[in-house]
């Protein structure tokens, strides 16, 4: 059968959320509500020193003063933030000698996943940190990475043990300030993951890590600090998915990435929240703050496939403070039913000899918006910057939109910038020539549009990419009949 | 094992078949000749079941089994390949990566598991060599900048693959030069056995000195107006298709 | 916000020599009232994110001119493409100069916006056209509504091609300290009908004027316009030009403008589609030094199937002046089979020069062909060498090479004279003389 319109339409409606589960997990949750009471009390909770409590109060007295931003190309319901609850662990003893130890059904929760621990340490060798819920729930690998002195832990773990590096980081590339939901993260953040790789040294594996959201009602405040020293090198991967809920759940992590001299950082993201159901009911907003600084000659090259979430408002930065640094930004966004995803990057150009490079691929589909915003910014002493940008979109269906809105500063006259952009949809005749191939339509489609994703496909690590890749055919499977 | 009778088809509420009768057995070569517009590709596209032809009237069957129920996907599955006139570009999709959908998507349909990742390779280095074809172009994406040529020894490459029983070739030899188009017509021949079955759609006779069909169709304004053997492309390579045309229109 | 307050208060009087009875002053009164609540746009707003008028309006300008200023023809003949054979209409300092004009009546009007806005034969046309494009909630477009009174009004005919191009120039005679204009077009090209335009803006003395102007364009049926807007004045002149153009089926639409002096200049440029198969056509020239300003706001709704529209800006800056590029692309829901592309390339020659560009899409409908490519650059280093080893020097390579990265823009200018003018012009502006004629 050949593929229409009217087709395309009612199969896109039907595809539901494919990790669509809830664990049953006894957790400790703190009433609802925002004051500052409650960050002293987290802070308390967690048992970090004065430094980190001060910290916190002061990010919110500043966060109190600032408003809710509106300029992305999303329209939703305000979440009630005094409505969340900003404490959620799970109650039972938080750390594991073994994964025996950890709790069966959330075990059964990363089967369901088809990403099993067990499964990953026997793949890939990846030292997976599990975020559940906030509070760091079994780590492995960590002996390897003692060896050669790297440090992969929780934050919380880390304001403990490693005082030293969080004060001197945290807050250093997205200070409270920044942006709202930034200053709000500062203040409740419960937990997330902690990195720190030695001078010149490479780490032998990627380090990944599985946030989940799990607990009705329960806000997630990520935090995540990575530092790699000079010369060093790290691969980070990040992956999410979240079982279905019918109250829209708020996400708003920070990741903050710091390149010192020759150093490069490589953070992948694959998420896949929960994106509502066809009516546009629940699902999670994702309004997450990533920055990275780059130093002299090092390197920071962010890729995500965003397949999930109800509203996203993400913009993975890179501020190339250092000479020769480098900054990449490659991104695949897929929009379904009612999603909006407005998302792209900041790349900012100080040093000199700074280059930057942005690939982005939007598919939208369904009643969903997809918009690519970006700005590439050339300082007056960035003397020699270049940049390249191309920012391609994919409409499947006529209920949907693509917008690009690339922002483009230059003040240097040796600035070199490049920025391309293309709409395009998916032509019957490609359809029809898979097809006559005996390639059903529905695999059909998903052949195309890892084709138009494969620049950014191929910047992923081997074990994501295939993950990645099957997440795009689950996003947009049942399209047509 | 084609059996098509009283073929009547029509795009955008035009007619352009007017009732074609063809009978193709296992083993067989058959030629389908005309001038432009004369609804040759028609044909191949409504055999494969491209929904832009609409067919009004008669009866496709493949080895007895009605095709106008079958969906384009269900068609390739029983067996029909389509060497497409204009081969279509998907962006990012390597030629390897494509073929490897394409066999898998057959053999499900037949029930198989998916072809082992080292008889895939075998197959694809084995068929590449009869083809002339470099490894780097598995590696490039289908058909994206590719010439003329490259995209025609692809498409038959890709018949080689799948070892189709019934393979249309719409005027692969438009776009070739004698080299290639020897190099493609020595891929089909070898590919030939006694139980599958070729149609060429061709505008010239050059391409069956090297497919040297059974038996050769005139198609003119949706009808075929003269069938023969072999000499009867000859006999329209030396008067032209204006004979042709007077045969028609003399009713015949 | 003196001024402001001096905008609206002096609005009395300005309407005292004015009929209050017809539905004009209506119009008028409303858009004062926009005016009055929005204010002068400022930095916070998207659309003036790189622009900043908040220096321009600190001056105290004179509104209505006191006197009557008399120009010599010889002095501004030059301003005039003399080796055509035009229509004019002129105004000096806003009012209109019969002595320099060349207006008719004989198969099409070129004439008066007072006229038309106050004579019973134009009331149906009007009532059918008089602010009914230029957007109602843009606060500099509503105090143009609100002083709205003279400017140029064009009318051609069903199946009529104006057989001479039509200049519309405004002259600022420098009698006034510091001037404010705000003279307010309508042009109406009926069915099948053709015309050429070109605007100038046009002070004759270094003195403050800023010019606010708004033009009204309806294209209709089969209809063709080509415009062409010559912005070159002087270092104390600003403008802010918005002009609105409505397409109906099949017509053809071009703006071109050339942007190459003036202190700070803002162009609005906005097509809307109101029929299928319509071609629009957006160019520009902008070369600057110096502090100048200019920023091209443009915008391209397709609203309806099977049209099309190109965009092609190139900018060349040098010292410290700035270009800002604002382009977008809309293509509702319903446009299918669009195309439109977008093209901004930008040339910086000095270290304090800036250029700001965004350039959006913004699309709503799956089947179409949208695109847009944006570079920042330089001259290529090898091709200048390649030049200069020819013996041709440097400064002259570099404008050699300048005109040929414009050249595209300027191919499609479909006045001989008025190409070679601004070939002229550019070259000045380059400070060379070629040596021959481009």
């Amino acid at each position: 059968m050949a593929y229409t319109e009217e087709e395309l339409k009612k199969e896109l409606e039907t595809k539901e959320y494919e990790y669509g589960f809830y664990t049953d997990i006894e957790s400790d949750t703190f009433p609802s509500g925002l004051s500052k009471d409650i960050v002293r009390k987290i802070s308390e909770k967690k048992g970090e020193p004065e430094w980190m409590t001060q910290w916190r109060l002061k990010a919110f007295e500043s966060w109190s003063e600032m408003e809710e931003p509106e300029w992305a190309n999303v329209n939703y319901v305000k979440p009630d933030l005094q409505a969340i609850s900003y404490y959620s662990a799970p109650r039972t003893k938080p750390k594991y000698e073994s994964l025996d130890e950890v709790d069966p059904e959330l075990l059964k929760t990363f089967e369901k996943l088809g990403i099993s621990i067990d499964e990953q340490k026997k793949l890939s060798g990846v030292a997976v940190d599990i975020v559940m819920d906030s509070v760091s729930v079994a780590t492995t690998f960590k002996k390897t990475l003692a060896e050669k002195g790297i440090i992969f832990c929780s934050i919380s773990e880390a304001i403990k043990e490693h005082p030293e590096l969080v004060k001197k980081y945290i807050g250093s590339v997205i200070p409270p300030k920044d942006n709202f939901y930034a200053g709000l993260n500062s203040a409740v953040f419960t937990d997330g993951s902690f990195c720190y790789i030695p001078k010149g040294v490479r780490c032998p594996m990627e380090l990944s890590t599985y946030f989940r959201i799990n607990q009705a009602g329960t806000g997630q405040f990520e935090r995540t600090l990575v530092i790699a020293d000079e010369g060093s090198y790290v691969s980070y991967l990040e992956g999410c998915t979240a079982p279905s809920r019918d109250e829209n759940q708020l996400h708003a992590a920070v990741v903050e990435l710091i390149a010192l001299d020759d150093a490069e950082i490589k953070y992948s993201t694959v998420q896949n929240w929960f994106p509502g159901n066809k009516e546009g009911k629940g699902g999670v907003f994702n309004f997450v703050t990533k920055r990275g600084i780059c130093h002299d000659r090092s390197k920071i090259s962010w890729t995500q496939v965003e397949t999930g979430s109800a509203v996203t408002w993400k913009y993975p930065s890179c501020i190339l403070k250092g000479d020769n640094s480098v900054g990449e930004f490659y991104s695949i966004a897929v929009t379904n039913n009612f999603q909006q995803a407005d998302t792209g990057t900041k790349m900012i150009h100080l040093g000199q000899n700074t280059k930057s490079t942005i690939i982005s691929k939007g598919i939208s589909a369904g009643k969903s918006q997809n918009s690519y915003r970006g700005l590439v910014q050339v300082g007056p002493r960035a003397k020699n910057a270049r940049n390249f940008s191309q920012c391609d979109s994919l409409l499947m269906g006529n209920e949907c939109g693509a917008h690009t809105f690339p922002y483009i500063e230059a003040k240097n006259n040796s600035a070199q910038i490049e920025h391309e952009a293309t709409t395009s949809k998916i032509g019957e005749d490609q359809i029809f020539y898979c097809n006559q191939r005996g390639i059903d339509t529905e695999k059909a489609i998903a052949l195309i549009v890892n084709g138009f994703s494969k620049e950014v496909l191929n910047k992923l690590p081997m074990e994501f990419a295939v993950e990645a890749q099957k997440l795009l055919e689950i996003s947009l499977e049942g399209s047509v009949g | 094992m084609l059996t098509i009778e009283n073929l009547h088809a029509e795009v955008e509420g035009k007619a352009i078949l007017k009732g074609i009768d063809l009978d193709v057995k296992a083993g067989e070569v058959h030629a389908i000749m005309g001038p432009n517009g004369s609804g040759k590709s028609t044909l191949s596209s409504l055999i494969a079941g491209n929904e832009e032809y609409q067919l009004t009237k008669g009866k496709m069957l493949l080895r007895g089994k009605d095709l106008i129920e079958l969906d384009a996907e269900e068609r390739a599955h029983e067996g029909i390949f389509l060497s497409f006139q204009y081969p279509v570009e998907i962006p990012g999709v390597s030629v390897t990566n494509f073929i490897k959908t394409a066999i898998n998507a057959n053999r499900k349909a037949k029930g198989l598991e998916d072809m082992p990742a080292s008889e895939l390779l075998k197959k694809i280095r084995e068929k590449a060599k009869l083809l002339d074809i470099d490894s780097k172009f598995l590696s490039r994406s289908l058909n994206e900048g590719f010439s003329g040529g490259e995209k025609k020894r692809n498409e038959i490459f890709q018949m080689a693959m799948l070892e189709p029983s019934l393979s249309i070739l719409d005027e692969t030899d438009s776009g070739l030069d004698i080299d290639a188009l020897k190099i493609v017509a020595n891929g089909v021949n070898k590919l030939k056995n006694k139980d599958n079955a070729t149609i060429v759609i061709t505008h010239y006779q050059r391409l069956l000195d090297y497919i040297v069909p059974d038996f050769v169709h005139v198609l003119f304004d949706g009808r075929i107006v003269k069938s023969g053997t072999k000499e009867l492309a000859h006999e329209l390579e030396a008067k032209g298709y204006d004979w042709i045309k007077e045969l028609a229109s003399h009713g015949v | 916000m003196e001024f402001k307050e001096k905008l609206i208060s002096s609005h009395l009087a300005f309407e005292e020599d004015l009929n209050l009875d017809d539905s004009v002053h209506e119009t008028r009164a409303s858009a004062l009232k926009v005016f009055e609540e929005k204010g002068f746009p400022s930095k916070r707003e998207e659309a003036w994110k790189y622009t900043s008028i908040e220096a321009l309006i600190q001056k105290d300008y004179a509104l209505f001119p006191k006197s009557e200023a008399s120009i010599n023809v010889n002095d501004v003949k030059k301003y005039f493409l003399y080796d055509t054979d035009t229509y004019k209409v002129i105004f000096i300092d806003g009012i209109y100069s019969p002595f320099l004009s060349n207006t008719t009546h004989d198969g099409l009007d070129v004439c008066l916006m007072s006229a038309a806005l106050t004579k019973p034969k134009y009331r149906e046309l009007i009532n059918t056209y008089f602010n009914k494009i230029a957007p109602e909630d843009d606060s500099l477009t509503a105090l143009n509504t609100s002083y709205a009174k003279e400017g140029a009004y064009i009318y051609i005919p069903k199946n009529i091609v104006a057989e001479k191009p039509i200049e519309i120039i405004h002259f600022s005679s420098g009698n006034e300290n510091a001037l404010w204009l705000q003279p307010r077009n309508l042009i109406v090209v009926d069915q099948n009908a053709q015309v050429q335009i070109i605007e100038r803006h046009q002070s004759l003395k270094e003195h403050p004027v800023v010019t606010n102007c708004v033009t009204e364009i309806y294209v209709h049926q089969d209809a063709f316009l080509d415009y062409y807007k010559l912005q070159n004045d002087l270092p104390s002149a600003s403008l802010i030009d918005s002009t609105y153009i409505v397409q109906e089926k099949k017509s053809h639409a071009s703006v071109h403008t050339f942007s190459l002096g003036g202190k700070l200049t803002r162009n609005n440029l906005r097509f809307f589609h109101k029929g299928e198969h319509i071609m629009s056509t957006l160019k520009g020239v902008t070369i600057l030094h110096g502090k100048q300003h200019v920023d091209h706001a443009t915008l391209v709704h397709h609203a309806q199937p099977n049209c099309e529209s190109h965009q092609d800006y190139k900018g060349i800056f040098a010292e410290r002046s700035e270009g800002v590029f604002n382009g977008q692309i809309l293509v509702d829901k319903i446009a299918q089979k669009t195309n439109a592309f977008q093209q901004n390339n930008n040339i910086l020659i000095d270290d304090q020069a800036t250029v700001n560009t965004k350039p959006q899409l913004e699309i709503f409908a799956d089947d179409v062909k949208c695109s847009h490519g944006c570079t920042i650059g330089q001259l290529d280093e090898e091709a200048l060498f390649y030049l200069r080893s020819r013996g041709i020097p440097k400064k002259e390579a570099k404008a050699l090479m300048t005109y040929a990265f414009a050249n595209n823009v300027l191919a499609s200018v479909q006045l001989p004279s008025l190409k070679k003018r601004i070939n002229g012009q550019i070259a000045k502006k380059l400070g060379v003389n070629l040596g021959f004629d481009l």
